[in-house]
């Protein structure tokens, strides 16, 4: 009863135990949404302090399937900014860290079927994501992440991507909805419908640079900087120091001079916070990304809401939190 | 902006599971999160983010810091959708020691207290001033506005920094309040939610808000206020009656009056009993007042300025007959009835849940009176009224007349009498609550051809529910805890701070720095909400008065908690301005002043030399 099987029967009613559990949210985003909620299955490649917060909260919400990609053995580091997690070696030594966070995650909501999925994010073929809505990615090389991307856009299913990485207190999320239409709330009258047309990750980060505009944040830039780095080294995401600012400084006036803009555009000090902050996380930062995240992906599933058109970038040194629209959605 | 985030100490790991903020602001800053005194206020949806933002960032994290948290409430189901660190089976244990348990698994480590009291003016004994002294800092995890302005009250008192936030469906946001830096959380309020006037939820209803409005008072009126009056009177009568003769009021002589029906007129002893005040009660609301309402306010009647009284908002009411085959009408009967025996102990059979051919024939066994409409009969219209109860000429008179019967009354009860008040529980869907709420509001919506509802909205509206969603939660504690490292670090500016608000539909994000707060200047002085003024010694009136108009203030009232300590006004408190201070407070005010603290505090009222009032702080005489 309630969650699990795709598709069909649009008419089943939520169930007493669904109403009375849901019933705060309910109040929020409707019925409809609800069911659609308890129908849609996500995947989840990369388990960390920030992709945790969006599995809590939308296990909460009461989606139907969560599968967890990370094959990873937990090690402390691991345990910092992570509180599904145990501080208990005897509980998670040996175990990945799906299984581990998987087993946390089972008891925030018995009717969500929460499961390990084994594998590596950059092998997984066509026929395996369709089994899913919603694929989100954290901490995977560039190459994954297009590769991924790429794989969502050919499917005849409709499936949603979402990357998100942390970096000490700084994030970015990246949304492709591929064609999405959704009903927008109008004040004072009628919802209408809205369409939106979102470009590939392949796209979004190609653009160059001279033609974004002046105001585009700083953290685009440096996330750049940062991924084109790891990719030519081969490095894994957030396997970097304060050691390699040198060469990322060097990489960063080849960009720069390639794609004509200013070098002060990337502060120094930005490079240097992101390089140092490795793979580190700051638990705050991660329960506002994973909150924005969890709505991101309750908005695109029930199809209510505006959601972010395509980057969000937060960034606690000034506490400013932004949309960029990258490429720029042309004016009609 | 000093930057709390955005560098690097360039400090190395020390392999701790604080690595994160050690590498960035030290491990100096790390111990000072690890002692921090932290009050919190509230262990529901915003509490459980808390909790576990805390245990993670290694706040109070050691035996020198610690966390109190209180919170009065138990879980319950629609809770389990964003308090995560609560379980099934945790329903209806208190949020706030299931809370901190949950939280020290994920950080041991974590020093937390957990209490079940209501932060309030009435647990001023257990949140007392050493426990407001000690503290670096409040949280606020509530979910309304009189406890949080409460809380910011006692903040501004004891200067302590207070991080508040709150969330409604996908909007949250989060607001720095900081001594003397910025405006206090009570100095900028939306505007008070318009509440109907009395008489309309009285006597005119026209939607079905007014109708909900209507049935949760007179649900609390029935079953929970006059069950505790009746039970205050019990357990000591010679007090209650005193009470009610010193205040002499309409409202002493209505209260009385409930008291007495429930213990004479409409005392019930059986079922069946309950049953014919329940049946009673629907002829009066339903049938009968309408009729007297009609009566003195006929279709066709109109106004003093000629107009017709039965104008659009206002809508002519209809009284319903009663009949035991209308299923909403004997469910309505039935569950007043079984909510009626349980304020009076009296055992439910099981005929009455099952609303069967038993229970109609119950119904109508019970005799009702025929009702005639009075003349004369008084009923409020003014909008602006305040109260319900019309004060007469002589309700001193009544009300002794009521006392000496009540008192005769209590003669003939049973030893150990007393009766169970109902709190009104929204979520429980076996307890009747809601069936009584959902009829009383549907059958006066009956009445008024006012659309009813069915007992989710019903739920929704009576029961002040507020939406509330996990994500719009989780940012929200993400932002006050990244404003917590500032505070207790401390050192940073105002402009450093930020107030955020977000709504996570459209998606809006937007952040301010925190207002300073409002200064006021007299002559070459200046002082905000933060600052108090201290005299010391153990000073007179008089030289209290004169210690102000050395500042060019003409001092004309000094109170001391609600009482009046000295007023220019009253010829007799001339005779007080050569006594201490100190003695007169604990003379007037009843204030005695605990052997820890060496000051009473007094409110001043003041003038400038040109009359006009002037605002000045709270005003602390040290006198020991």
């Amino acid at each position: 009863m309630g969650g699990g099987g795709g598709g069909g029967a649009e008419e089943e009613e939520l169930t007493a135990q669904e109403t009375a559990l849901y019933d705060r949210q309910i109040r929020v985003w409707g019925v409809d949404a609800q069911k659609r909620l308890s129908k849609a299955h996500v995947l989840v490649c990369g388990v960390n302090g920030t992709t945790i917060e969006f599995c809590k909260n939308i296990v909460l919400a009461g989606v139907g399937s969560l599968s967890l990609m990370d094959d990873h053995i937990v090690t402390e580091d691991d345990l910092n900014s992570n509180f599904l997690i145990p501080h208990d070696e005897s509980v998670y030594g040996g175990k990945s860290r799906a299984e581990v966070c998987c087993e946390s995650l089972k008891d925030f909501n018995p009717m969500v079927r929460v499961a390990v999925a084994k594998g590596d994010p950059s092998l997984i073929d066509g026929t395996f994501i369709d089994r899913f809505d919603i694929i989100v990615l954290s901490r995977a090389s560039l190459k994954t992440k297009l590769f991924i991307n790429d794989n969502c856009r050919k499917r005849s299913k409709h499936i949603a991507f979402y990357s998100v990485d942390c970096k000490d207190s700084c994030g970015e999320i990246f949304v492709d909805l591929q064609n999405h239409s959704y009903l927008q709330k109008k004040p004072g009258g009628e919802p209408e419908q809205q369409e939106l047309k979102y470009p590939s990750l392949q796209e979004a980060i190609s653009v160059p640079w001279k033609d974004l505009s002046k105001k585009t944040t700083k953290l685009y830039y440096a996330m750049r900087v940062l991924e084109s780095y790891e990719s030519s080294e081969g490095r894994d995401p957030g396997e970097t120091s304060l050691s390699d600012l040198p060469a990322v400084l060097a990489l960063r006036k080849d960009m720069c001079d390639r794609m004509s803009l200013d070098e002060s555009r990337i502060p120094t000090s930005l490079l240097e916070r992101l390089l140092a902050a490795g793979k580190k996380e700051h638990p705050p930062v991660c329960a506002i990304l994973g909150g924005i995240l969890g709505q991101e992906v309750i908005k695109s599933i029930s199809c209510k809401g505006d959601p972010i058109k395509n980057f969000f970038y937060y960034d606690a040194a000034d506490g400013k939190g932004a949309m960029e629209d990258i490429p720029p959605t042309p004016e009609d | 902006m000093a930057a709390m985030f955005g560098g690097i100490v360039g400090q190395e790991p020390e392999n701790t599971r604080y690595d994160a903020q050690i590498s960035v602001f030290g491990s100096k800053l790390q111990n000072k999160l690890e002692q921090a005194k932290i009050f919190m206020v509230g262990s529901g949806a915003l509490g459980c983010e808390f909790l576990k933002n805390l245990a993670l960032m290694g706040i109070s994290c050691s035996q020198n810091g610690k966390l109190t948290v209180t919170d009065d409430d138990v879980i319950e189901k629609s809770n389990l959708s964003r308090q995560f660190l609560f379980r099934d089976w945790n329903i209806g244990q208190p949020k706030s020691t299931v809370a901190a348990t949950a939280a020290m698994a994920i950080n041991p480590k974590l020093h937390v207290e957990a209490l079940q009291n209501r932060a309030s003016p009435e647990t001023e004994n257990v949140f007392n001033d050493a426990f407001w002294e000690n503290l670096d800092a409040v949280v606020n995890a509530l979910d309304n506005v009189t406890a949080r302005m409460y809380i910011d009250s006692r903040c501004v008192y004891f200067q302590k920094p207070l991080l508040e936030s709150g969330t409604l469906g996908a909007k949250c946001n989060a607001q720095m309040v900081i001594p003397h830096l910025t405006e206090n959380y009570g100095a900028s309020r939306d505007p008070p939610e318009k509440q109907a006037p009395m008489c309309t939820v009285h006597s005119f209803p026209h939607n079905i808000d007014h109708c909900l409005t209507w049935a949760r008072s007179e649900f609390e009126g029935l079953l929970e206020k006059t069950p505790t009056e009746v039970n205050g009177f019990l357990s000591n009568p010679s007090v209650y009656v005193a009470a009610a003769r010193t205040a002499g009021d309409a409202q002493a002589r209505d209260q009385l009056e409930r008291v007495i029906e429930c213990l004479h007129g409409d005392k019930c002893e059986t079922f069946q009993d309950c049953i014919t005040w329940a049946r009673l009660k629907f002829e009066d609301y339903f049938s009968n007042r309408v009729k007297q309402l009609t009566y003195t306010f006929p279709e066709d009647s109109m106004t003093s300025s000629g107009a017709p009284f039965w104008s659009a908002p206002k809508r002519f009411p209809r009284p319903l007959e009663f009949s035991s085959t209308d299923p909403s009408q004997l469910n309505f009967i039935l569950a007043a009835s079984i909510l009626r025996a349980e304020t009076f102990g009296i055992p439910i059979p099981d005929w009455a849940k099952t609303r069967n051919k038993v229970a109609a024939e119950a119904v109508d066994k019970v005799i009702v009176p025929e009702f005639q409409p009075k003349q004369g009969v008084k009923i409020v219209t003014d909008e602006k009224a305040t109260s319900i109860s019309s004060a007469s000429v002589d309700d001193a008179g009544v009300i002794e007349e009521l006392i000496t019967k009540l008192e005769q009354i209590s003669k003939t009860l049973p030893p150990g009498f007393h009766m169970n008040p109902i709190q009104f529980e929204k979520d429980d869907d076996t307890n009747f609550h809601m069936d009584v709420i959902a009829g009383f509001a549907n059958m006066r919506a009956r009445n008024y051809s006012i659309p009813e509802v069915d007992k989710l909205k019903a739920k929704f509206i009576a029961g002040r529910i507020i939406p509330a969603i996990a994500t719009a939660t989780a940012m929200a504690t993400g932002l006050v805890c990244l404003e917590l490292y500032k505070v207790l670090a401390g050192g940073h500016k105002v402009e450093d701070y930020r107030n955020t608000f977000a709504n996570l539909a459209i998606p809006l994000f937007s952040i301010a720095e925190p207002v300073p707060p409002k200064t006021i200047k007299h002559k070459d002085l200046s002082w905000t909400v933060w600052d108090r003024w201290t005299v010391t010694g153990n000073i007179t009136l008089r030289e209290l008065l004169e210690w102000l108009k050395e500042k060019g203030l003409n001092a004309y009232s000094i109170s001391c908690g609600t009482s009046l300590l000295y007023n220019s006004m009253f010829p007799r408190h001339k005779e007080r301005l050569d006594r201490k201070v100190a003695d007169v407070a604990r003379e007037v005010a009843k204030m005695e002043v605990p052997s820890y603290r060496r000051h009473l505090d007094v409110v001043v009222a003041c003038e400038d030399d040109d009359d006009n009032d002037v605002d000045i702080p709270l005003v602390s005489v040290y006198f020991r």
